[in-house]
């Protein structure tokens, strides 16, 4: 197999990577119908398969489980969740040849495996349908040409998915037709329908390919959401600890903080995250976020030109194959980190408190997420897309080392984002010593507007304003997070 | 509004008054959890062994899961998950226990008395909102602290429990411990021997409470009109159930279940806590993903015929207490309502002009409309109870479950919404409708079903003369301390 992304001539690539529609609601008025009647089998009973699962059938599609045999023979979690809840459950062999649709949300490392047991029993004509496109796109998997090949990506966790559409709403989703496999242009017609089963056709569509959508994603994972988190909690922490603060006080502001922090993100972009803070706090986090960007831009956009190249791709694989070597070796050593090894303090910060003492971090997440958004439009990716893949995504990220910190937020994410992570941090900490040098506690650990009268010039004010709220990718955002309004904040620790 | 009260050594309150008083952020403020102007000062005994503390039950009980989130939805326990992120009911009990030095074998007694055995190694998502009661309960009843204020201590909890609360808390007092209960309710301990009622701000103490002083005042609005149009039946066979079975691996929760609904009827439904009711109710209502493998009948259609769970509910107007607990926290009093129209939790789209008036009329009918920009969260659970009381008739449905509706009202409130719901039924409105108190009920229940144990005990007409009482099941052994 070879990658699919790199045969392509150049003008179909970039035709690829520019599919992006952000669909509007009547797009999605015959409802479930194109899947009426169906059989739809899931591969895999995780979070992903059984809470979509739940909410196809509830939403009226037949719904039923195939999973290996030693999973239902084991009666392992997946065979328990699924039965549990009254689904039927079968090996691939009794399931996959009724199937009409076959929808494999196993984790992207067995794709290929479970991709190759099922293809040959798939029946004629029937459909495949994917979360997730590195696959098709990176490892170049050949589906049999009588079958359509769908992607149907929520863009949330499967408790969130199945949270929302319980209440009658929704997550936001991403849809895409592989065009290599449409025969009978039913694939579109068919997402559509899957996205209203779960619920996601409230809270904004967003028709993209399968290249596009590998492509943006994987750079939205490994730089600002996963990578850039886990650099600038850690250089956060160990300069606090530098700097005589209290580990127990510096553990929690890092843990807490970067989760406080996008969760004003999350309701209004950059520009409500920046507004947070005082106006002599917002200038200073402008310029250091601005000197931030030049630092980094490099190994942003060496992030993206090896994604685009295959490069990224090639060397994980080899990792894969290698017994995952080098990933397991980087997740001990952010195990040993002293961030992860210090416990929170049993102290109490208050929420503006996590951005007046953390404007050190408020910069890392403007310049990450803008670095990202600007190095994927830069590089043929539309902006809607590069939005869900930066800023729609950081906040969940952030949510995530909230609870788990770094170690464990690691082994939650997907393969890909982990590997992609570590490799972004190893290159970026060295990058960053020098301006790490000239850091002191008044941006990290102690109130930044401490001993200043916070008088500010008029104009210079003004023109940080307009330099944030001018953005790309604030324009782009308040467009889409308006459908997605209703969508319940993260509560916070 | 300058308020002192005294309570000296020996006395036990009831603290009273209607909805909306203050009474709960008065015992939050004696207990030290809500901050107020002026001095409160609270002398322990130091000559017991009962910890110097005051214990603060609170009426609404918030609980996390293992990662510190409290993003639940009513229907979640119903749904069987194998990555379990919710603490078991033992672990909680444990985590208290070391928290406050307790010994393990003093709590057992206490949950036996609850019958509450059983639940230990259930997860706190699983629990009902009597069993979180009991769960709360049991600590304290443990805890033994010098001052116990528990807020609205019956709600939820059946006949048989309430007893038997009653009696324990009696054993407790003889241990030392001083009663603060926080309720308007009449079935009260032995030991109480004063009650403060609470009004315009102001407390004032009396040796005895007089009975049922309230008045039956008829509600003097009428009901709005578009409440008064007879539901359109899509079909009159409303709910069957043929052998219904719903179980939790080797948990039996519901067990051969026979029962049919016509359209117009209107049942009561009772049982002791976890005998299945609220089940039973996920069930007609579309929540519960056992339904599929079970022979199931709604509104005419077998269940997992194609039919989407939306199909359902638009038949259907619901309030639970869980339902309430978990309510959409960023809706406002008016989009809560609204919400109604469409069963969502909350509400997601834009409300054509003639449904708005609908909810401006039911705003008005209810005296909401001071508050009906504000959100939902931030009245007291009184009101709260209101609104959503609102949202589950604002679309004159064909059936009406009302599982607890009043928990949380005063009498007053009580009255008034019975017969508000007398009034909807006239007009040919399907009712199902679970009370713990008998007292306070509907007139125009004529059927009952009893469920027992997951099983059906008792189907029979209700004559409206000799209501039947819920008998309880099982008293309890008092523990020794």
């Amino acid at each position: 197999m070879s990658n699919y992304f790199n045969t392509l001539p150049l003008r179909e690539k970039l035709n690829q990577l520019g599919v992006c529609d952000f669909m509007d609601s009547n797009e999605f008025l015959d409802g479930v119908s194109a899947l009426k009647g169906k059989k739809l089998v899931i591969v895999g009973c995780g979070a992903q398969g059984l809470n979509q699962g739940l909410n196809l059938r509830d939403s009226g599609l037949d719904v039923s489980y195939t999973l290996r045999k030693e999973a239902i023979e084991g009666k392992r979690d997946s065979w328990k969740n699924a039965t549990e809840n009254n689904f039927k459950v079968g090996t691939y062999e009794e399931l996959i040849p009724t199937a009409d649709v076959v929808i494999n949300l196993t984790p992207d490392k067995q794709h290929t495996a479970v991709v190759n047991a099922i293809m040959p029993l798939m029946k004629d004509g029937a459909t495949l349908l994917y979360s997730h496109g590195f696959n098709i796109v990176e490892e170049g998997m050949q589906i049999r040409k009588d079958l359509t090949v769908i992607m149907v990506a929520p863009k949330c966790p499967g408790s969130e998915v199945r949270a929302e559409y319980v209440r009658g709403f929704g997550v936001p989703t991403l849809i895409a037709v592989h065009p290599e496999n449409d025969p009978q242009a039913k694939g579109l017609a068919q997402a559509k329908a899957y996205c209203v089963g779960t619920g996601g056709h409230r809270a904004g569509v967003l028709k993209s390919s399968f290249v596009a959508e590998v492509k943006s994603d994987l750079m939205g994972e490994q730089t600002i959401l996963c990578g850039l988190l886990q650099t600038g909690s850690i250089l956060s922490f160990d300069k606090m600890v530098e700097k005589g603060i209290d580990a127990g006080y510096a553990s929690k502001l890092v843990q807490y903080g970067v989760e406080v922090i996008t969760e004003a993100l999350k309701q209004g972009g950059i520009t409500a995250m920046m507004d947070r803070l005082s106006n002599v706090a917002k200038i200073k986090a402008f310029e250091i976020s601005e000197e931030l960007k030049d630092i980094m831009r490099p190994l942003f956009q060496k992030h993206q030109d090896d994604i685009m190249s295959g490069e990224f791709s090639r060397t994980m694989m080899e990792d894969w194959a290698n017994g995952d070597k080098n990933l397991l070796k980087w997740r001990a050593e952010t195990g040993e980190t002293a961030f992860e090894k210090t416990p929170a303090g049993d102290v109490k910060i208050g929420e503006q408190e996590y951005f007046d003492n953390y404007l050190l971090m408020v910069a890392f997440v403007r310049a990450g997420v803008e670095l990202a958004f600007e190095t994927m439009v830069q590089a043929g990716i539309k902006p809607e897309s590069a939005y869900y893949e930066s800023l729609h995504e950081t906040p969940l990220i952030a949510n995530t080392i909230a609870r788990k910190k770094l170690f464990e937020m690691n082994r939650v994410i997907s393969d890909t984002a982990e590997y992609g992570c570590y490799l972004f941090d190893q290159a970026c900490k060295p990058l960053l010593a020098d301006f790490m040098k000239k850091v002191d506690t008044d941006l990290v650990g102690k109130n930044f507007n401490e001993g200043k009268d916070g008088a500010v010039d008029n104009r210079k004010l003004i023109d940080v304003n307009e330099a944030i709220r001018s953005h790309e990718v604030e324009q782009i955002g308040a467009t889409l997070r308006k459908a997605m309004t209703a969508m319940k904040a993260i509560k916070t620790a | 509004m300058d308020l002192n009260w005294t309570i000296h050594t020996g006395e036990h309150y009831v603290l009273f008054g209607e909805s909306g008083s203050g009474k709960t952020s008065l015992g939050k403020i004696i207990a030290g959890l809500q901050s107020a102007a002026g001095t409160v000062k609270i002398n322990f005994n130091t000559e017991t062994d009962l910890p110097a503390e005051v214990l603060f039950v609170e009426s609404w009980y918030q609980f996390k899961n293992l990662e510190g989130v409290a993003n639940f939805y009513y229907q979640q326990r119903y749904t069987s998950q194998q990555a379990k992120d919710t603490l078991t009911v033992h672990a909680e009990l444990v985590s208290f226990g070391k928290e406050k030095g307790l010994h393990f074998d003093k709590v057992e007694p206490i949950l036996e008395a609850f019958n509450f055995t059983t639940f230990a190694s259930a997860q706190l998502i699983e629990l009902s909102s009597g069993e979180h009661k009991k769960l709360q309960l049991v600590k304290a009843l443990w805890l033994q602290p010098q001052l116990l204020i528990i807020d609205q201590p019956y709600t939820g909890l059946d006949a048989a429990s309430r007893k038997n609360l009653n009696i324990l808390l009696d054993k407790v007092t003889e241990a030392g411990v001083q009663l603060i209960l926080i309720c308007n309710d009449d079935e009260l301990p032995e030991s109480i021997n004063r009650f403060a009622e609470i009004k315009d701000g102001q407390v004032s103490v009396s040796k005895s409470k007089e009975l049922a002083a309230f008045s039956i005042e008829k509600n003097l609005k009428d009901i709005p009109d578009f409440l008064k149009e007879s539901p359109a039946y899509s079909s009159k066979d409303i709910v069957k159930m043929v052998d219904v079975n719903i179980s939790y691996g080797d948990k039996h929760v519901l067990k051969s279940i026979n029962w049919e609904i016509k359209a117009g009827e209107k049942w009561l439904l009772q049982g002791h806590n976890g005998s299945g009711k609220s089940t039973l109710l996920s069930l007609v209502n579309g929540d519960h993903p056992q339904s599929y493998a079970n022979e199931l009948y709604l509104f005419g259609n077998r269940r997992g015929s194609g039919e989407s769970i939306w199909d359902i509910k638009e038949h259907i107007g619901l309030i639970s207490p869980e339902f309430h607990w978990y309510f959409d926290a960023s809706a406002t009093v008016w989009q809560s309502i609204a919400s109604g129209f469409y069963d969502t939790v909350g509400l997601f789209q834009q409300l054509p002009y003639s449904k708005s008036l609908q909810v401006d009329e039911l705003v008005e009918y209810f005296n909401l409309s001071a508050s009906k920009k504000e959100l939902l969260t931030s009245l007291p659970l009184g009101k709260q109870r209101l609104v959503l009381l609102a949202r589950t008739i604002i679309k004159n449905p064909e059936l009406l479950i009302l599982d607890e509706p009043c928990q949380g009202l005063d009498q007053q409130q009580t009255k008034q919404f019975n017969q508000m719901v007398d009034e909807l039924c006239s007009n040919g409105m399907t009712l199902i409708y679970v009370g713990h108190f008998e007292s306070a009920l509907p007139a125009c229940l004529e059927k009952r079903i009893l469920l027992e144990n997951g099983e059906v005990k008792v189907v029979e007409n209700l004559n409206t003369q000799t209501r039947h009482s819920e008998v309880p099941s099982n008293f309890c052994t008092v523990p020794s301390k």
